[in-house]
């Protein structure tokens, strides 16, 4: 009893005295950086990817608040308080005191950085070992951080969100922002900075669920020195795929600005008047053949992750061929089936889609509002778009600032009732080319600004074939019931270049909107007074 | 990238202010309403999907009015190497395009050209530019 208590005590203190220098070893390991019982990439760095939202207590204001109508009072997320230049707490006041009409993000602006990470949606991130790029679900918005210490090619340029660069320390992510403009806000509650903004962020993984958020910002023109603001991000483990929340359609949905179009919006039923949709009608298409090497990912899979710009000739205008527009580029015509490239239209739709393209109805194509373009749409809009290859995604950051994620592990599409935008991506490699099946749209999109007619009924199947190092053939097969007879497929390649992508805040400088519902509306008024 | 090309070499893959669109240009613009304009740049904005270029132009009654005219995405000038000190308030230019249909001093540009004959835009009807330059 005794020797067994004293091997025991022996082994005990053996046990103890492991752990101790284990415990030593961990906390040199922490204090370099290096983080336990975290995820990793198979590169060893940890591994981020997921969908994650901020803590509560960073949403709406940065410093403690009593509460102010609008907002909760919350636990400061600022170390001390923002050292503002004297000048600076003047303006600070004057913005919380007119935050409700002032505030960017209450006329669904581009948030900025470090705000958008504190909004009270979730997002998600993907890494490889060249970027990370971040998909919000506030209106779709990306970033895409470029992993490296070279200069950007448009240094100088400003944006919303300003210009990143990113790098590994240790275990945490270090992302450096500049060449923001001056007209975000970093809260709610009117806290500013100007064009003369850095900002350093730090992603430090705590555990697998929880990651420590921290940002430092510099403005000389508007604080007296650097501070610092950080707190947490949750993992949010319950969310089968990231959703979409349009903020400016909502609102514009809601006042009455965008108008529902009964017949494409869901739930729209199949017209009467239709002929049967005859879904096996379309001929076999063998898919495109390589004509040079390809590019590939350690794993054998096809490369095609990269800057690209679709040769669409002139789809964005319409997808038959067209000449002789005014003020608008021809169209070669992209549809390969049917043969003939004329569109199988339902008679109604073919009469709505040359209804679209008189001036009172340039106001109802959804894209004239800035709003999300739809697939296959956002690939010819015609603006650049970047595909990060993460683990068990692809996805497509649009520079018309939007995304879509294709899941390659997924196997059933969301629910019915569940409609987006961009609709629910599906995808899977069959030998080299990228298959995605797409569904769950919501019908609110147009095929173009000459009023191609989709509705929420559509299925998508596309294939993303790489040809060569720098040529990805893509093909759209539309299968909708509502506005057609049967199938119908187009084709454009995709041209790879070594370009970055830009920012485009539509919204935020669109003078177009408000001519072009004055020509609607003095259309109407004429028809009323007739 | 930046500035490197020169205006020359722009000139020529210059396109006009009216064809990369997220709207129709058609529906905004009247046919009927050709414009040809002389003025001074009070201002220009280098937005997405349209840049704009506000003119005034002076009548024969020596009227100034201040003309918002608009031009193909900021972001295919900056890729082609153009940034914000390039068309400093001041500058004279020459525009030809057409007027919104509202009747209101605005307009599509589809031809810019500098006092000294450089053009900032070259045209729609090149069909070799590609098309987010348009």
């Amino acid at each position: 009893m005794g020797n067994e208590s004293l091997n025991n005590d022996r082994s005990r203190s053996s046990v103890a005295y492991g752990r101790a220098i284990a415990g030593l070893v961990l906390s040199l390991w922490c204090a370099m950086g290096y983080a336990q019982n975290i995820p990793r990439t198979p590169d060893g760095k940890p591994d981020l990817q997921g969908i994650w939202k901020a803590e509560a207590s960073a949403i709406a204001a940065l410093q403690t608040n009593a509460a102010a109508g609008d907002m909760n009072a919350v636990a400061s997320v600022v170390q001390g308080n923002i050292p503002y230049q004297e000048w600076a707490v003047t303006q600070r006041q004057t913005n919380f005191a007119n935050r409700l009409a002032e505030d960017p993000l209450n006329k669904c602006y581009l948030p900025g950085v470090p705000r958008i990470m504190a909004l009270d949606y979730p997002y998600q991130i993907f890494q490889t070992e060249a970027h990370v790029a971040m998909t919000f679900q506030w209106t779709q918005v990306f970033r895409l951080i470029p992993l490296t210490e070279e200069p950007s090619l448009y240094e100088g340029v400003e944006a919303w969100m300003g210009r990143a660069r990113g790098r590994w320390e240790g275990d945490t992510l270090v992302v450096e922002l500049k060449d923001f403009n001056d007209r975000s806000w970093l809260d709610a509650s009117g806290n500013f900075h100007s064009a003369a903004l850095t900002v350093t962020e730090r992603y430090s993984m705590i555990d697998e669920d929880t990651i420590r958020y921290e940002a430092t910002i510099n403005d000389p023109e508007v604080y007296s020195e650097p501070w610092t603001l950080s707190y947490e991000l949750e993992r949010q483990k319950d969310l089968v795929r990231l959703m979409e929340y349009q903020c400016q359609a909502e609102k514009e949905e809601l006042s009455g600005d965008f108008e529902r179009d009964e017949r494409t919006w869901y739930p729209a039923p199949i017209p009467e008047e239709n002929v049967a949709f005859d879904a096996t009608a379309g001929r076999e298409l063998p898919l495109p053949q390589p004509t040079g090497t390809i590019r590939r990912l350690p794993d054998g899979t096809p490369d095609i992750s990269g800057y690209y710009m679709a040769d669409a000739g002139g789809a964005n205008y319409g997808l038959e061929s067209a000449d002789n527009r005014f003020l608008t580029p021809n169209s070669r015509g992209v549809i390969v089936d049917p043969e003939h490239g004329g569109l199988p239209y339902q008679d109604w739709a073919r009469a709505e889609r040359l209804d679209r393209e008189k001036p009172h109805r340039g106001y109802d194509d959804p894209t004239a509002h800035c709003f999300v373009a739809g697939v296959p749409r956002s690939h010819y809009v015609p603006s650049p778009f970047f595909i990060i290859q993460a683990k068990d995604f692809v996805v497509v950051l649009h520079e018309r600032m939007s995304w879509r994620q294709i899941s390659l592990t997924r196997t059933e599409h969301l629910p019915d009732d569940i409609r987006l935008w961009q609709g629910d991506s599906i995808g899977r490699w069959e030998g080299d080319t990228l298959v995605v099946e797409s569904s769950n749209f919501n019908g609110k999109a147009w095929l173009n600004e000459s009023g191609d007619v989709i509705s929420h009924m559509q299925k998508v199947r596309e294939t993303f074939t790489p040809v060569d190092e720098n040529t990805v053939i893509y093909r759209a097969t539309i299968s909708d019931p509502i506005p057609y007879t049967r199938p119908w497929t187009i084709e454009m390649p995709f041209n790879r270049s070594e370009d970055e992508l830009l920012e485009v805040a539509c919204l935020e400088d669109n003078n177009d909107l408000q001519h072009l519902k004055d020509v609607r509306d003095e259309w109407r008024a004429a028809q009323q007074a007739n | 990238m930046k500035h490197i090309v020169s205006l020359t070499a722009l000139s020529l893959l210059m396109s006009a202010g009216s064809a990369l669109a997220h709207h129709s240009f058609s529906a905004e613009y009247d046919e009927n309403k050709p414009i040809q304009l002389t003025g001074k740049v009070t201002e220009m904005k280098w937005s997405n999907p349209h840049g704009w270029i506000y003119l005034d132009v002076e009548d024969e009654n020596g009227q100034v009015t201040n003309w918002a005219l608009e031009t193909s995405a900021a972001n295919g000038l900056i890729r082609r190497g153009w940034r914000k000190e390039d068309l400093p308030p001041g500058t004279v230019l020459k525009v030809e395009g057409w007027q919104a249909r509202n009747g209101s001093p605005t307009g599509n540009i589809r031809s810019v050209t500098f006092e000294d004959g450089r053009r900032l835009f070259a045209g729609t009807s090149n069909q070799n530019v590609r098309e987010d330059e348009k």
